[in-house]
């Protein structure tokens, strides 16, 4: 009851809030002169002639805003006077007011400066001058990430903001169907939740069209129907959205229909994506060979004489193989180059009551791996309508998706070995590269492309639609009430079949034979938002600004699969072909329902916009969160101080265009871990009933106590522009602290749980980021513009307050061949631990170690792991220049990172470690080569051996530099008088390559399960 | 309207939206059972007890490693062989080598799975004694569910104890295992074994004294279903710890921590029950008539089984002699021949009740029959898992007569003369383990028996016997509760 008591005072202490600053316009409503002129006029924009509303018209303490129909009215004192009109977006018009040319003033023309999009914040829930927020963000247009040739928005984002990072994954490389995992600022969370719950605990929050939505409906989107995409990093600028922005939050804004005659545009996108292999520096047969003959893979250690024969011959046969020119390269084999095409049509139109919009999209992309690909299809219908003092507007789209995968992943290839033919003696597919002699203790060699010429399939079949409806009203010029109600649907249905032929079913019986495995995923939400806007400027120099609403929204997923299996022919896929079910499978079923409500307070106020204060609330109440702990508190404060508004500066000089600092505290939150619930859920046995019926035990376990967790975010930073525009500089220093961390912890098996979530000290975050821009030509009138610009990041986490709790992560962490992540205070996230190695000791081809005491030993000992280095660079970023000509552009971007350390797992798996089973697998060069021996002492690597274990040290610990050719472009825009013949008003064409090139100063494999891909692509786009 | 007038109705209006928003946030999940909805009525306690009871047929409890697998193995009761195809890592039990991943990883398994059910009873009694709940229960049924949940928490822990914790007759001191009493999320503490004991003998009264009304007493166990076709709640009493069952774990506990006089007060009460026919003997006809349909198990003897739904595979799994060439669980021969079922001085006897039912020759060897199912389907004998039964009480009896085990003579005689073999002529520990092993071989009580004895296992008819130790005895924490 008292938690129900609290969230009725809370909702009160807003609606005071909310009073008084409304009360506060009453009161000022009241005073009233005598002596007063009365101007009165319609704004329109200059592009269409239609009229703009809430354009803000302000003459010496007076404002006014313009109606639904562009009118205003101000009353003014007798006298002269100074009038000037601003809209976001547009630039200002300023007219002097004489006391009696009231006609001038009937009809004002004002024109849109697109270049000044950047300088408007988008929230997704309010929009404010970038001048006069306090926050931390980072405004994009459309054009701009398009401009970049980028595969997705995302991609483009990284190559423009330094805090925005894409998370590169060796094992799934440029795989077109994997959603890549997002950081802004780095992370807030303990890795290894994403295993646990699926969803990434350090992924932003996406606003799309004010709407949240998921990471794939963003990767989906085709990029030409974006209008702008802002960052929000800090938390002045993300505490509006409370419990879920403690990762920052990514608005995208789609293009509005444009007023005037019909407009139809194309758009078109052709690509190339090539794999990049150059990483792979695998043996050739020779070498394999070579290398198998010193690991003693043809000796037969029983002293068996007739084993030793086979073996001979077996090494004998493959040596006149390799004599007969066999040398496979079987990383070829599942490449392909692929063909990416994409297309946008849009036609637009209107008039002052109605706008519309009708786009279809269509995106095939073929990753570079034979039968990977993933085509989309989206329709979209955008109405707007205007009428008195509403409007309403509506933006539907339907979506249907379709993906498929390769079965056989790249890493098999990789491992088949080069003395292999890859078709038999008729020329077939063989089933097996090599089938060992009945006598030998073998295992056989299966062929990849066996598996992968079979009917197996991995595909997915996807539908949804998203409405988003707005509903807005201009109850007075300074107030205005907006309704929102989002509604998203999407099926998805994944089929992966295995042929019965595959080598995976070798050893299983008939029945057991081909497995088809059907999931189908609902997901269906909600979203609805009331608010309320307030802006008004008293007595020329209180400017306020005020949001409050209500949010609520709904979210069901639903996961349903099952499996059948015992197929007898390849052929032949219909699931009604098995035989049955797995024995003991049943169908899985899961699902996921979250409610939340959130109630919301922004506040804005600048005097003289010098000083800018921003105040943010939030209550947000969420299903999961527990009925003892429903409610959580989001605040945050921002200021800033706008130095070049200053007198004493403006007076002097006008070479700051801007001067401001800003800083900002919070503590937004994190709502990733959603399926973690406060109370125990139980389920039936399942497996066995008995006489009394069916039983039930507990599933997941409740935790009342657990605290959400929440993240302390203060930034401080600098926008500075200065030399007419030409350089900006923006600088931001972050701190972050996570307190109390929510991990997955493995308990005491006696407490009945294997694993517990768990509150566990904090992780604290520091770092630095800056963006650098200068113009060394400028000319705007001739339409020429050269930029260099250069950004750079830096941080460093560390833990505190974790003490024992990651101890047995820890422990299994130091036994397992792989894992170099440790949990201590103190610690960062991302160090490398491992046993410092002096190298290999000459005399006896021993790995040397250096204990925690700095003496050394032959002995590896678990206990002597230190910090070895950190995956986390000193500093990364990108340099980039673009050339605007006349029409020609030219951009170049280079991306950086420097300072950073790899643990080579190439090093570690492909040329030490390689046992018994390994040395049948293709192999590093390395692995033969700078070995130690009686012969080369002074070698960096221990002996050939198949038996001896090589543990992780910091022999393979490498210091990682790179350079990465992230997209270069050129692109040429018709001029008019070029293509008004052929009847189109606008053309343009570009061509750009990204990830073209990587340089780096450690050599190891990349793209395991998925290579890596080098993209051109060409685009075009016309207007008509 | 004025601007007045707007903000009046706005400002009115928003608190409106505060209102009603809790109960809208309140999910109740579909896959799943909230623990609000499932225990709202009596037979939601009935389902979760019974999911319990369901659930100790696991693999790794008494659906295997603690009665015919893993701890029958290591009480040295199978003729266990090292040829690695055959017997795999059950060598490495035989010799008690704990330390092997597999076995360590079976360990924790099984203590991982106890635990977890000792954790639902926790729920089930935290739930259960809620003021709320209170009005839920018809007749005597709230604390005929208390007692069973107290009485599989204190059996739980008591094998968990008998399996990790010390030698109780050497070190009573040592700590062993720690006695979750409730759900918590902060770990509890190791406890010396004394300290558990008395946790474990203090439940089990609690649950005794619950269960003082239980229908076992005055109707017997009733092993149909009522007529009527109402709730069989109250039926089949031998499948769930009622009150004799419990006193029956009494007699069990008291006796292996050394409280002899309390054992035999157990045991007595439970032998006297027996006379008045709630737990009746075996007819001779059901064990030696028909050879098809033997009751294996003594059914009528049992005190408390599990219900396995498909117990047939554990015969087939391990004791079916048609598994070879791979390993089938059998008794060594010597060791049957001139010991168990033979030999002059030891009270071996092929005609021996327990012998004729369970053992059947196959070749020279002799297989174990007694989880095998009978021609006769859908008998409720045929899913029994017997884990306290009749003839151990007659040998607790014996073995806690105090100093002088002649004095037990009497019980052992009267228990051979129902199993059709003539009386042994004085005792001595050796014989009333060979009378242990004919009992209640495969139900996981021999290697448990020895810890208690401090006594060598019995493995071979020539003395080559395991010796006492805690290398033997102590089976060492699992890796998950010593390094978290």
């Amino acid at each position: 009851m008292t938690r129900n008591h609290s969230v009725i005072y809370s909702g009160i202490l807003l609606t005071i809030a909310l009073l008084a600053v409304l009360g506060a316009s009453d009161l000022r409503a009241q005073g009233r002169t005598a002596s007063e002129v009365t101007i009165s006029g319609k704004i329109i924009d200059a592009a269409d002639g239609y009229p703009l509303i809430g354009v803000s018209v302000m003459a010496d303490g007076k404002g006014a805003f313009t109606d639904i129909d562009g009118k205003y009215e101000l009353k003014l004192p007798a006298g002269k006077c100074t009038v000037t009109f601003s809209y976001i977006g547009y630039k200002n018009v300023v007219k002097e007011f004489t006391g009696k040319n009231t006609s001038a003033f009937s009809r004002i023309v004002m024109e849109s400066s697109a270049t000044e999009l950047a300088d408007v914040v988008v929230t997704g829930v309010y929009e404010r001058k970038k001048e006069s927020f306090t926050g931390s963000s980072a405004t994009f247009k459309g054009d701009e990430l398009k401009s970049l040739g980028s595969q997705n928005v995302l991609q483009g984002l990284k190559t423009l903001d330094p805090s925005f990072k894409i998370m590169e994954s060796n094992l799934f490389g440029s795989n077109p169907n994997m959603m890549p995992d997002i950081e802004i600022r780095g992370k807030t969370s303990v890795m290894g939740l994403k295993e646990e719950y699926g969803s990434d605990p350090n992924q932003p929050l996406f606003i799309l069209d004010g709407f949240e939505t998921d990471i794939e409906t963003v990767m989906n989107l085709n990029s030409n129907r974006i209008a702008s995409v802002t960052i929000l990093k800090d938390a002045a600028s993300t505490a509006i959205y409370g419990s879920k922005a403690s990762n920052g939050v990514v608005v995208i804004e789609t293009k509005a229909p444009a007023r005037g005659r019909l407009q139809i545009s194309y758009k078109g996108d052709f690509g190339l994506s090539l794999a990049d292999l150059s990483d792979y520096n695998l043996m050739n047969s020779s070498e394999k060979l070579q290398f198998e003959t010193m690991a003693g893979v043809y000796r037969d250690n029983t002293g068996d004489p007739f084993k030793q024969i086979i073996l001979d011959n077996l090494r004998n046969e493959r040596l006149k193989n390799i004599s007969m020119g066999v040398d496979t390269y079987w990383l070829s084999e599942p490449i392909r180059t692929g063909f990416t095409n994409k297309h946008n049509v849009y036609v637009e139109g209107g008039e002052d009551k109605i706008r519309y919009g009708i786009g279809l999209s269509y995106g095939g992309v073929q990753g570079v791996m034979k039968g990977s690909e993933r085509n989309t299809i989206e329709g979209n219908i955008d109405l707007i309508y205007r009428t008195g003092k509403f409007q309403f507007s509506n933006k539907l789209t339907i979506n249907s998706l379709s993906t498929a995968n390769p079965i056989v992943s790249f890493e098999e290839y990789a491992n088949a070995n080069p003395y292999y033919m890859k078709y038999g003696v008729g020329g077939g597919i063989e089933k097996y590269l090599y089938y060992p002699s009945e006598n030998i203790d073998d295992y056989p060699v299966s062929n990849p492309l066996w598996n992968a010429h079979l009917n197996n399939y991995d595909k997915t079949a996807g539908f949804g639609f998203t409405n988003n409806f707005i509903f807005e009203w201009f109850i007075l010029k300074e107030l205005r009430f907006r309704a929102k109600f989002g509604i998203k649907k999407n099926d998805e249905n994944q089929q992966v079949r295995l042929s019965p032929e595959h080598t995976q079913f070798d050893d299983v019986g008939e029945t057991e034979k081909g497995l088809y495995t059907h999931t189908l995923t609902k997901d269906f939400a909600y979203e609805g938002d009331f608010a309320l806007t307030y802006g008004k400027l008293f007595a020329e120099k209180h400017m306020v600004n005020a949001v409050g609403g209500f949010n609520f929204s709904n979210q069901k997923y639903l996961d349903y699969s099952y499996s059948a299996t015992g197929f007898t022919e390849d052929q032949f896929d219909a699931p009604s072909f098995a035989n049955g079910y797995p024995e003991g499978g049943s169908p899985e079923y899961k699902e996921t329902h979250k409610r939340a409500v959130s109630f919301y307070l922004n506040g804005g106020y600048s005097y003289d916009e010098r000083y800018l204060l921003d105040v943010n609330y939030r209550l947000d109440g969420a299903s999961m969160f527990g009925a003892e702990n429903r409610f959580r508190n989001t605040w945050s404060v921002g200021l800033g101080w706008n130095i070049h508004k200053e007198k004493f500066l403006s007076d002097r000089t006008d070479f700051f265009q801007m001067l401001k600092l800003r800083a900002s505290a919070g503590n937004p939150g994190n709502q990733n871990f959603s399926a973690y619930r406060a109370f125990s859920t139980y389920k039936f046995n399942g497996w066995m009933t008995n006489v009394f019926g069916a039983g039930v035990i507990v599933k997941t376990l409740g935790n009342k106590g657990l605290a959400w967790q929440e993240t302390i975010n203060y930034d401080a930073g600098a926008d500075i522009t200065f030399w007419g525009s030409r350089i900006n500089l923006t600088f931001d220093y972050f701190w972050k602290n996570t307190d109390p961390l929510l991990a997955i912890i493995s308990t005491k098996g006696s407490m009945g749980v294997t694993t517990i979530a768990m509150n566990a000290g904090c992780q604290k975050t520091d770092g630095w980021e800056a963006t650098f821009k200068i113009s060394p030509v400028y000319r705007p009138s001739e339409g020429i513009n050269w930029n260099i610009s250069l950004n750079a990041t830096s941080s460093k986490s560390r833990y505190a307050n974790i003490g024992n709790a990651f101890n047995s992560l820890n422990e299994s962490g130091k036994t397992s061949l792989v894992g170099t992540t440790r949990y201590y205070d103190g610690g960062s996230p991302t160090a490398i631990w491992a046993v410092r190695s002096a190298g290999i000791d000459p005399a006896t081809g021993k790995e040397l170690f250096i204990k925690k005491d700095g003496t050394y030993s032959f002995t590896y000992d678990v206990d002597d792991e230190v910090v070895v280095g950190d995956t986390q660079p000193k500093v990364e970023g990108v340099l980039g220049t673009t050339l605007y000509y006349k029409g020609f552009s030219v951009g170049c971007y280079f991306r950086y990172s420097l300072g950073g350390q790899i643990f080579n797992s190439s090093l570690f798996r492909k040329v030490e470690n390689i046992g018994t089973e390994e040395v049948y697998n293709n192999q590093d060069k390395r692995a033969l080569y700078d070995r130690w021996s009686p012969d080369h002492r002074e070698a960096y690597f221990k002996g050939i051996s198949m038996v001896q274990k090589t543990d992780k040290s910091s022999r393979f610990v490498m210091d990682e530099n790179t350079l990465t050719g992230e997209s270069f472009n050129i692109g040429y825009e018709f001029p008019d008088r070029m293509i008004r013949k052929l009847h189109i008003s606008a053309l343009s064409l570009q061509m750009s390559l990204n990830d073209i090139f990587r340089i780096s100063s450690v050599r190891v494999e990349r793209g395991i399960d998925y290579p890596f891909a080098r993209n051109v692509s060409f685009s075009i786009g016309v207007t008509f | 309207m004025t601007k007045r007038t707007i903000y009046t109705i706005i400002l009115t209006l928003l608190p409106l939206c505060f209102c009603g928003c809790g109960k809208w946030l309140d999910i109740k999940p579909y896959d799943e059972m909230a623990e609000g909805d499932l225990l709202s009525t009596e037979n939601g306690f009935i389902r979760l007890l019974n999911g319990i009871y369901i659930e100790l047929n696991a693999e790794a409890l008494y659906g295997g490693a603690l009665t015919v697998e893993m701890v029958e193995i290591m009480g040295g009761a199978y003729a266990i062989g090292t040829d690695n195809a055959v017997w795999g890592n059950f060598s490495d039990l035989s010799e008690y080598k704990y330390g092997t991943d597999y076995w360590r990883q079976r360990f924790s398994s099984t203590w991982n799975k106890a635990y977890a059910m000792i954790l639902n009873c926790n729920l089930l009694l935290e739930n259960i004694d809620k003021e709320e709940k209170q009005h839920l229960f018809s007749g005597d049924n709230r604390n005929i569910i208390k007692g069973e949940a107290l009485a599989l928490r204190a059996m739980l822990h008591f094998d968990m104890l008998r399996m990790f914790g010390p030698v109780y007759s050497n070190s009573p001191e040592s700590l062993s295992i720690p006695y979750y009493m409730a759900y918590t999320t902060t770990p509890e503490a190791l406890l010396p074994a004394s300290e558990v004991a008395g946790k474990i003998v203090t439940d089990l009264k609690n649950a005794r004294i619950l269960l003082s009304s239980d229908p076992v007493r005055t109707e017997g166990t009733r092993m149909e279903a009522p007529a009527d076709g109402t709730s069989n709640f109250l039926y089949y009493r031998s499948l769930r710890l009622n009150y004799y069952a419990v006193t029956g774990l009494l007699a069990r506990a008291s006796l292996y921590f050394g409280d002899k006089a309390s054992a035999f007060a157990y045991a007595s009460e439970v032998i006297g029950t027996s006379a008045s026919g709630i737990f009746p003997f075996v007819d001779r006809t059901l064990v030696t008539g028909s050879p098809d349909d033997p009751d294996r198990i003594f059914s009528s003897e049992v005190i408390f089984a599990l219900s396995h739904a498909r117990r047939n595979e554990i015969f087939k799994n391990y004791f079916d002699p048609s598994r070879m060439p791979n390993y089938v669980f059998r008794m060594n021969n010597d060791v049957f021949s001139r010991l168990i079922y033979g030999g002059s001085l030891t009270g071996g006897s092929q005609d021996d009740y327990r012998c004729r039912a369970n053992w059947i020759a196959s070749g020279t060897n002799r297989y174990f029959y007694k989880y095998s199912d009978m021609v006769e389907t859908g008998n409720i004998r045929n899913t029994m898992i017997p884990l306290v039964r009749l003839g151990e009480m007659y040998l607790i009896a014996a073995e806690s007569q105090s100093e002088n085990l002649g004095n037990g003579l009497q019980y052992v005689n009267t228990l051979r003369s129902k199993r059709g073999v003539s009386s042994l002529p004085s005792l001595t520990r050796e014989l009333l383990q060979y009378e242990y092993i004919r009992e209640l071989y495969g139900e996981g009580q021999l290697f448990f028996m020895y810890k208690r004895m401090f006594a060598p296992i019995l493995k071979s008819a020539t003395g080559n016997d395991p010796q006492p130790s805690n290398e033997i005895f102590v089976v060492p924490l699992p890796d998950t509760e010593t390094q978290n």
